[in-house]
């Protein structure tokens, strides 16, 4: 069913580790060394991002959006800034409030960042840098992303502080309210794609989709599919927790939530945690809809980072100028909107994907 | 020229004589201070007086009350006025006994008087029996001695033990059986717009109860003002009052009813600048509610609070060409202003006309676009933290606060001062009462307060040069006559910002009262924000807009 | 905090305390470790490690949310647009005080307030910097013969620098930042107060001389907040 898809030859980056150092020989031992590599070259491949998103690049944007400055006496452009507030943030004391329920208060920040990075771990990020391709990669993606909704209560539960409560809650409600139509208008995108392998998607948009001018535009799905696309963007915002949903850390009403309590290296971690989250939204966003690492001239990967920094300034764009909608509404908008229409997304994909295929 | 004929609706005439007769046996005498006729009644009757004064005589606003200690007794005065028509005046005056000052509370009549009598007793030390909540309202629960009595010994240390602040949740611990959480919200919170603590009990994300804490920025400005010389040295202190550079204003309420004390002219120039540097005072104090307030639905960094804390800085340097200062003005002078507008004048005018007629309409279009016409922004402030007009009246509130909730009032229309009475400008009220309507007609009084402005630009650029008097001829130690009472109001950015003074024969008052319009809007905040959600709780805060030095001063 | 300076420290009265910490002599060693102790002179790496740190933590600060009264208004001028304290890497207000290095305190203290705010104080991670913003906080300002108000930030938190003006331009809050961030950089900040719960701690630890010798120093009514305007300057 579904378009016709042609098997790609992909060569995942352990296999390529394993071809480069020559661990051939050394059979599973040999793949795990190099798997662990590949995963250690992603992972500080998203860190790098974090670094630069957090301390710097979030500030530049904000200031371009109000017409201010933002640091630039750290370095050229401020941009040692980012050593400074690393390096500041990680020395910090860590305080750990009398009545914190122990492991689980510790491991929250744990989870929140290891679940976001895991994610990346299926997804193709185009000059052969795809640490691995399972058969099931779009539902580990969306299963892992979730997981960090689990640190967020656990933090916030056990932090022994009534925001932080308030905040954990806020942010469980808000998954699960938006993890649902996320995952719908992604199924309508594997009803597409006919698979649920994350390299195969990539592939089945690569498929030229008509012709102008001599150009051959690509059947990437936001374009095929631009209800989805824009509903996904939406549903998106909301998992990532930015404005207009950044209800569970609404600084203003429970002063950062979950995060209330947390200082020195755990709060570095879900602050990394939350970007690394974005970024993740962005690669989902880009390998669901914008073809993942194609692009033209520019290698994949190059293209690959284009596309989740572009979500990424949309997630700041929407932070400078959208008001934060009630907690309330937010799941009004969430069960009763985007639910609804995900559905419908959802049927009307499943009815021509049938009509073509009949 | 006025344009500003208010027939005022539903104003009643009040003959004095009238009053007595109707009042009985329980007036024991009368006075006349230079605003109002008083009335002196007993202690054990102030229910049922003001009970016929707001039912029979109209008198739906309490103003204030005001207490004050005397060598042989206390006295506590309710300054009763019309919303319909604030120029109708009258004074409960409620002597008790110094030994044993106990009266009557107001609290059932009005519900202002609620917190107005806990300041009371905090600061002087009557008692007011069958008050709901008596306790102090400024002063931490610790203090010991009412510090604005003549046997409180200033000096003596008041220790308050590091444990007795150690956990400020113990008394609350609820039972496992409660349905409820207390959340403290402040007094530091991002929110709270200062130092203000918000005892929230929460139902779910609901609130259930609201009780503000307050104090927590009380300065002692009433004693600060009775320890200076009327000339010179209480002028300084009003701008502190409202901060929120509203300072021209508060000190144009100081000068007002100071100038009423001693019988003091102001030149008509004069007056003409103290309009155009109150209306630009009241601009920036209206960009800055409005850009916390976007802060508190928008999150930190927003464009908008940018861009109106931006237009700030334009109206700031306005005013420090003015004045010479940013945010403590320290401008005005009884009988004038302290000098005249900066040479050279062509150039200020440019400037001020050029934020006007540019400047402004082109930012107002900006926050329309990105802030009153936002369908995000409609759904969270549009028929949230709702303030009934009834209610509102019982409360006491003022200026945008009453205004948004649909009573018709402003002191610069209904009760001139400057040349307010002169110029072409509108009322702005609205109907609906809600977060939406106070931002809206916030927004829109700054368009209003830039007409102003506009018309005394005018007006200024036209003067004759050798009529341009600043000051009117002020002896330089004032000494009003003793025992003069005045009580005198200006529409302060947040509302009626009234004064008392009560002259002793000395070059100092004898009594300084603050009316602040900021304590009686925040009193309704449990109005509105219960049954909400606690966003909905921190913008009707926000929409309030309190100014923490002028709530507990 | 060395050994040399905690006796002195605990020996003083209560009400001079903060003031004192501030005069404490020459340039402190607030970010010592017990490495260094033990190693007794600092060796080369130790010394470029220190500037490196010194640097950092000059160069990067976050900010408390921190309003009391007037002068907030001008610190939040210096936030936002026209002033834009962030170029100097010192913009990011942070909610909670637990994710803060800054603590700017904008604005008077009255007897109500001030054991919240050494609370907030407390509850904030060490390396901690204190900006007094006003006259308020160096005196009273205009308001020191008030019945209610603390005379200067420093009879309830140490400040590190005092910028003066009612209130000050935000302007000369910006220089006394970067003042701040030179006086960190250069390895010159005051010393750290020790909160209560980790004086608790030192039942746990080994007890050596120093500990015995605090042990009897530290008497439970210098931990009591108090404020004493009869004896204030």
């Amino acid at each position: 069913m579904g378009l016709p898809v042609t098997p790609l030859e992909t060569v995942l980056l352990p296999e390529r580790i394993v071809d480069a150092l020559g661990l051939e020989g050394y059979g599973v031992l040999g793949e795990f060394v190099a798997g662990l590599l590949a995963a250690f070259l992603v992972a500080n491949i998203m860190l790098i991002m974090t670094a630069v998103a957090g301390p710097w690049a979030k500030r530049k944007i904000r200031a371009r959006f109000t017409d201010a400055i933002a640091v630039n006496r750290v370095g050229p452009f401020g941009l040692l800034i980012i050593v400074a507030d690393a390096v500041r943030l990680l020395s910090k004391e860590i305080i750990i409030p009398e009545g914190v329920d122990r492991p689980a208060w510790e491991l929250a920040p744990i989870i929140v960042a290891l679940s976001a990075l895991l994610g990346f771990a299926v997804i193709p990020m185009g000059s052969g840098i795809h640490v691995a391709d399972p058969e099931v990669g779009a539902v580990f993606v969306f299963a892992v992303a979730s997981l960090s909704s689990v640190g967020l209560v656990m933090g916030g539960y056990a932090s022994n502080n009534k925001y932080s409560m308030l905040g954990g809650l806020r942010a469980v409600a808000q998954n699960i309210a938006y993890e649902i139509p996320l995952i719908l208008i992604a199924v309508s995108v594997v009803v597409f794609a006919g698979t649920l392998r994350m390299s195969e998607i990539v592939a089945v948009q690569a498929e030229p989709l008509i012709l102008v001018a001599g150009i051959a535009i690509p059947s990437w799905f936001a374009i095929v599919n631009p209800f989805a696309f824009f509903l996904f963007l939406i549903a998106n915002l909301a998992e990532v927790g930015r404005n207009p949903f950044d209800t569970p850390e609404a600084p203003n009403e429970i002063i950062a939530g979950y995060q209330t309590e947390y200082s020195g290296v755990y709060f570095v971690l879900f602050y990394l945690g939350e970007f690394i989250h974005i970024f993740l939204g962005g690669a989902i966003i880009a390998t669901f809809f914008l073809g993942g690492p194609a692009g033209p001239v520019l290698p994949g990967f190059v293209w690959f980072l284009i596309k989740i920094w572009a979500i990424f300034l949309l997630t700041q764009w929407a932070r400078s100028a959208v008001p934060r909608v009630r907690i309330d509404q937010l799941l009004d908008i969430g069960w009763k909107g985007l639910l609804v229409l995900s559905f419908l997304n959802l049927i009307l994909t499943a009815l021509i994907v049938g009509v073509i295929a009949a | 020229m006025s344009t500003l004929e208010h027939a005022p609706e539903g104003a009643v005439e009040v003959d004095p004589d009238e009053v007595v007769d109707r009042l009985g046996d329980r007036v024991i005498g009368r006075d006349e201070h230079v605003n109002a006729p008083a009335v002196i009644i007993r202690p054990d009757e102030v229910v049922d007086t003001l009970t016929v004064m707001r039912d029979e005589f109209g008198f739906d606003l309490l103003s204030c009350v005001t207490a004050e200690q005397f060598p042989d007794r206390y006295e506590s005065i309710y300054h009763l006025k019309q919303y319909a028509d604030p120029t109708t005046e009258f004074s409960i005056v409620v002597p008790t006994d110094r030994d044993h000052p106990q009266s009557q509370s107001a609290a059932s009549v009005y519900e202002t008087a609620n917190w107005h009598e806990r300041e009371a007793y905090d600061l002087i030390g009557i008692e007011y029996q069958d008050h709901p909540d008596l306790k102090r309202i400024l002063l931490p629960d610790t203090w010991t001695g009412h510090p604005l009595t003549d046997d409180y010994n200033q000096d003596k240390p008041q220790v308050v033990a590091y444990e007795a602040h150690e956990n400020p949740l113990l008394d609350h611990t609820e039972g496992a059986e409660s349905d409820t959480i207390l959340l403290n919200m402040g007094p530091h919170h991002p929110a709270t717009h200062g130092v203000l603590h918000l005892k929230v009990t929460l139902d779910g994300e609901q609130v259930a109860d609201v009780e503000p804490d307050i104090g927590y920025l009380h300065r002692c400005e009433e004693q600060m003002c009775q320890q200076g010389t009327y000339r010179h040295q209480i002028m300084p202190y009003p701008d502190r009052w409202d901060y929120a550079s509203a300072g021209l204003i508060n000190e144009w309420a100081y000068a007002r009813a100071a100038e009423d004390l001693a019988e003091i002219e102001v030149p008509e120039y004069a007056q003409v600048i103290r309009t155009m540097g109150a209306e630009l005072s009241r601009m920036a104090a209206h960009f800055l509610a409005l850009g916390t307030f976007v802060l508190d639905v928008y999150g930190e960094f927003n464009a908008l609070s940018m861009y109106a804390i931006r237009d700030r800085e334009k109206v700031q340097k306005i005013l420090e060409d003015l004045t010479g200062q940013r945010l403590m003005f320290n401008y005005l002078r009884l009988g004038g202003v302290a000098w005249d507008i900066p040479e050279p004048r062509e150039e200020f005018f440019e400037n001020v006309k050029k934020f006007t007629d540019e400047e402004l309409p082109a930012s107002m279009d900006e926050v329309h676009d990105l802030l009153t016409d936002n369908e995000i922004f409609q759904l969270r402030c549009v028929g949230t933290g709702v303030l009934e007009r009834e209610v509102a009246k019982q409360y006491g509130a003022g200026g945008p606060v009453a205004r948004a909730s649909g009573i018709d009032t402003d002191l610069r229309r209904d009760d001139p001062y400057g040349i307010y009475d002169q110029l072409d400008w509108e009322v702005i009220t609205d109907d609906a009462g809600d977060v939406y309507s106070r931002v809206l007609v916030r927004v829109r009084e700054v368009e209003q307060s830039a007409k102003i402005v506009r018309q005394c630009v005018d007006l200024l650029e036209d003067w004759p040069e050798d009529e341009r008097e600043i000051q009117s001829n002020v002896p330089r130690t004032l000494k009003p006559d003793p025992d003069r009472r005045v009580y005198r109001a200006v529409e302060g950015a947040k509302g009626e910002l009234g004064i008392y003074i009560r002259a002793d024969g000395t070059d100092k008052p004898g009594r300084f009262k603050i009316r602040s319009p900021c304590f009686c809007n925040l009193s309704t905040l449990p109005e509105m924000a219960e049954g909400e959600f606690i966003p909905d709780l921190i913008a009707s805060l926000g929409s309030i807009d309190i100014i923490l030095g002028e709530v507990d001063r | 905090m060395s050994s040399e300076r905690i006796p002195d420290d605990v020996e003083r009265t209560v009400q001079t305390k903060t003031r004192d910490a501030r005069l404490g002599s020459g340039v402190d060693d607030r970010f010592n470790s017990r490495l260094r102790q033990a190693v007794g002179s600092s060796p080369f790496i130790l010394t470029k490690f220190d500037k490196f740190m010194n640097w950092v933590r000059g160069s990067s600060m976050f900010m408390l949310q921190f309003g009391i009264a007037c002068c907030s208004l001008e610190m939040i001028h210096a936030l936002m647009i026209k002033h834009d304290v962030d170029r100097f890497g010192a913009g990011v207000p942070r909610a909670s005080p637990r994710q803060a290095d800054l603590i700017i305190v904008p604005g008077t203290i009255v007897s109500k307030f001030a054991p919240r705010m050494k609370r907030v104080y407390d509850q904030m991670p060490e390396p901690k910097f204190v900006v007094g913003m006003g006259s308020c906080t160096i005196s009273g300002g205009p308001f020191q013969e008030g019945y209610n108000v603390v005379k200067g930030a420093e009879e309830v938190i140490p400040v590190d620098i005092h910028v003066p003006g009612c209130p000050p331009r935000p302007e000369a809050l910006i220089y006394g930042i970067a003042k701040l961030q030179e006086r960190v950089a250069n390895g010159e900040s005051s010393p750290v107060v020790v909160k209560p719960y980790e004086l608790e701690q030192f039942g746990d630890l080994h007890r050596d001389e120093v500990i015995d010798q605090l042990a009897d120093r530290i008497d439970e009514d210098s931990l009591a907040m108090r404020y004493n305007w009869g004896d204030s300057p």
